[in-house]
């Protein structure tokens, strides 16, 4: 990216005060339109070539997995990146999310791709709910309240028998000819990252997304400037809730099954915040290319170790280096150097 | 009544072994602001080093302890040494320690899982199914050994933090980090050797774990929620606060069992934890602070 000149007074040379632009050029605003078209473009059209490939309901299953992931991870952002507040029980509403369809599917054979966005509504109600309760506490406590309201979920499902219990329910599938039936969950899943995406974006330049990031680096100031700084942390809240209830939804379907040790272990979450730190906390583009990278990381690891245990050792290693070295991530770590495409800078 | 009581026996007895573990984890946070995250994960690893020693060398578990804490003691202050520098003064130095310490969990959930399988172990000592009876109540022995286990090593970790210089520098550390360093504790040795001695605790609470609970690698989550809860509910720091949390919470989950079913005893922590952190943060005996 190349940086505009930007002229400075010669008394702030050395003073410490930045100027910075408040709208990148009109230019790179453009191209940044046209990338983003032509890779959604790309995305679109990418099933139309199921027929002509042998493998390629691998292909599919692969591309719902990333789209799930840069779903949560783009909601998660808005709590954890853009207001600073860590929740490592975030996988709880996309269990929840994947229970409620469940449930309308086994009970009354309603499809999970029409009560999706019922189950992310739920979910978002019960986000709300969470964040009146846990975020009267902040930092380490907040990060270990979710945590336990992780663990009692994870615990209520295990024992309650209208869900199953520990062994979960099983859903029918789809009718729909085997060699198309991961289409239509590749677009709903789609569908349910660009929202994700498109909220996240919408929050990051409005005036809630500046009121979430000023509680993010000063709560007390922000709170003295006369920002409503409780309730705007329970609306992020409950938005970072919406979308991971919608993927769990398609996410429960496209498995076929339901169970507590897939939704509700910590490894998720675990997983989640990993994507978001290694992608870039608080920018819109980093939860997207965190959630690319861990999935390839991922799937490369399987394959060339096949071996989950030290998936998980990997998981931590990277979490820990990353921490240590780049927190800023990807994309904070290439703009603070200055060397951060165009194409990729939508803050 | 002859029930609740012997509900309330093994209750004490269980929270003497929970206090014990739990003292590590206050210890770490009182000192250096670490919510350790890990600390369940090490004892684990703790729990397999006593079980192994047990199972292919046939020592005792009671007998490997002490070299389990010196292994445990070393490992800890070498592990500090490498990662805690680098974030000491980062802006958000607490969330960073979580995060971090979740981080260690996973090296440490995944090492065990990939060297050890996810198989259930306990270490079968003669004593470990005994029980005997005083009056009309049981006391089981392998629990009645652990809690005298735990009531030696807190009262010398109590007698170290009260009657050496050492101890003193850890609780002035504890009391006001920047004051102690003004009136010359070297607070990075005292990090260290506090951070050492936490994990040499964890090991001895492991030891303890190899044959009173059957374990697996992934059991750890559920570990740490309730260490969690034990010195949440103390007071988060307080060494005092962590054996009454532990006993009165041990006693609490040991009548859920008997009353609701032992399915549900996990939530007795889990709710503990949630609901103090949420109404009274700074717990039974904590300072007037906000984590």
């Amino acid at each position: 990216m190349v940086k505009p000149e930007v002229t400075r007074p010669p008394e702030f040379e050395g003073s410490g005060v930045e100027i910075t632009e408040l709208e990148p050029p009109t230019s790179s605003r453009k191209g940044r339109m046209v990338f983003a078209g032509v890779v959604l473009l790309a995305l679109l059209l990418v099933p139309a070539l199921q027929p002509f490939v042998g493998f390629y309901s691998y292909m599919l299953q692969l591309g719902i997995v990333v789209l799930m992931w840069v779903a949560m991870t783009s909601s998660w952002n808005i709590l954890g990146g853009y207001t600073g507040y860590i929740s490592l029980g975030h996988n709880l509403f996309f269990g929840l999310g994947g229970y409620t369809s469940g449930l309308l599917l086994v009970h009354y054979g309603l499809s999970p791709f029409a009560t999706a966005l019922l189950a992310g509504v739920v979910t978002m109600f019960i986000g709300l709910v969470a964040g009146l309760i846990t975020l009267r506490t902040r930092g380490p406590a907040f990060i270990i309240s979710t945590i336990a309201l992780l663990l009692m979920t994870s615990l209520i499902m295990d024992n309650w028998d209208l869900v199953g219990g520990s062994n979960g329910m099983d859903l029918p599938l789809p009718e729909i000819p085997l060699i198309w039936l991961k289409v239509p969950f590749y677009y709903a899943m789609l569908v349910a990252a660009v929202g994700a995406v498109f909220l996240g974006y919408r929050v990051q330049h409005s005036k809630l997304g500046l009121a979430l990031r000023a509680i993010a680096q000063d709560e007390i100031k922000a709170e003295v400037a006369g920002i409503d700084t409780r309730r705007l942390k329970v609306l992020a809240f409950a938005l970072s809730a919406y979308f991971p209830g919608v993927v769990g939804a398609i996410w429960g379907y496209n498995l076929t099954y339901l169970r507590p040790t897939i939704f509700f272990i910590i490894g998720v979450a675990a997983q989640l915040v990993l994507m978001v730190i290694i992608g870039g906390r608080g920018t819109v583009a980093g939860p997207i290319i965190g959630a690319a990278l861990v999935v390839a990381l991922n799937e490369v690891a399987i394959s060339q170790f096949g071996s989950t245990e030290l998936n998980i050792v990997v998981t931590g290693v990277i979490l820990i280096v990353v921490l240590l070295f780049f927190p800023l991530g990807i994309i904070g770590t290439l703009r603070e150097k200055g060397r951060l495409p165009a194409v990729l800078d939508w803050d | 009544m002859r029930g609740l009581v012997q509900v309330v026996i093994l209750g004490l007895l269980l929270g003497g072994v929970y206090a014990l573990m739990a003292s590590g984890l206050t210890l770490l946070f009182g000192v250096m602001r670490v919510v350790n995250l890990a600390h369940a994960a090490f004892m684990l690893v703790a729990a397999y080093m006593a079980f192994f020693a047990f199972d292919i060398l046939d020592i005792d578990p009671f007998v490997s302890l002490p070299a389990i804490m010196v292994v445990m003691f070393l490992g800890g202050a070498a592990l500090y040494r490498l990662l805690f520098p680098r974030i000491e003064g980062s802006p958000r130095y607490g969330e960073m320690t979580v995060l971090m310490t979740f981080g260690l969990a996973f090296i440490a959930e995944g090492l065990m899982s990939f060297f050890f399988t996810g198989t259930f172990r306990t270490a079968s000592p003669s004593y470990a199914t005994d029980a005997f009876r005083v009056g009309s109540f049981f006391i089981p022995t392998a629990q009645l050994y652990a809690s005298g286990a735990s009531i030696v090593l807190l009262t010398g970790l109590w007698a170290f933090l009260n009657f050496t210089r050492t101890g003193y520098g850890v609780r002035a550390t504890m009391q006001n980090r920047t004051a102690a360093q003004i009136v010359g504790v070297d607070v990075r040795r005292v990090s260290t050797i506090s951070f050492g001695i936490g994990m040499a605790l964890a090991g001895a609470s492991g030891a303890l774990i190899s044959f009173l609970f059957p374990f697996f690698p992934a059991r750890h989550w559920q570990w740490i929620a309730i260490l969690l809860s034990l010195i949440v509910l103390g007071g988060l720091g307080s060494l005092k606060g962590a054996v009454i949390g532990a006993l009165i919470l041990a006693v609490a989950s040991s009548l859920v069992t008997d009353y609701v079913g032992s399915a549900w005893s996990p939530m007795t922590f889990f709710l503990a934890l949630f609901l103090i952190l949420v109404v009274r943060p700074q717990g039974l005996f904590g300072k007037e602070q906000r984590l």
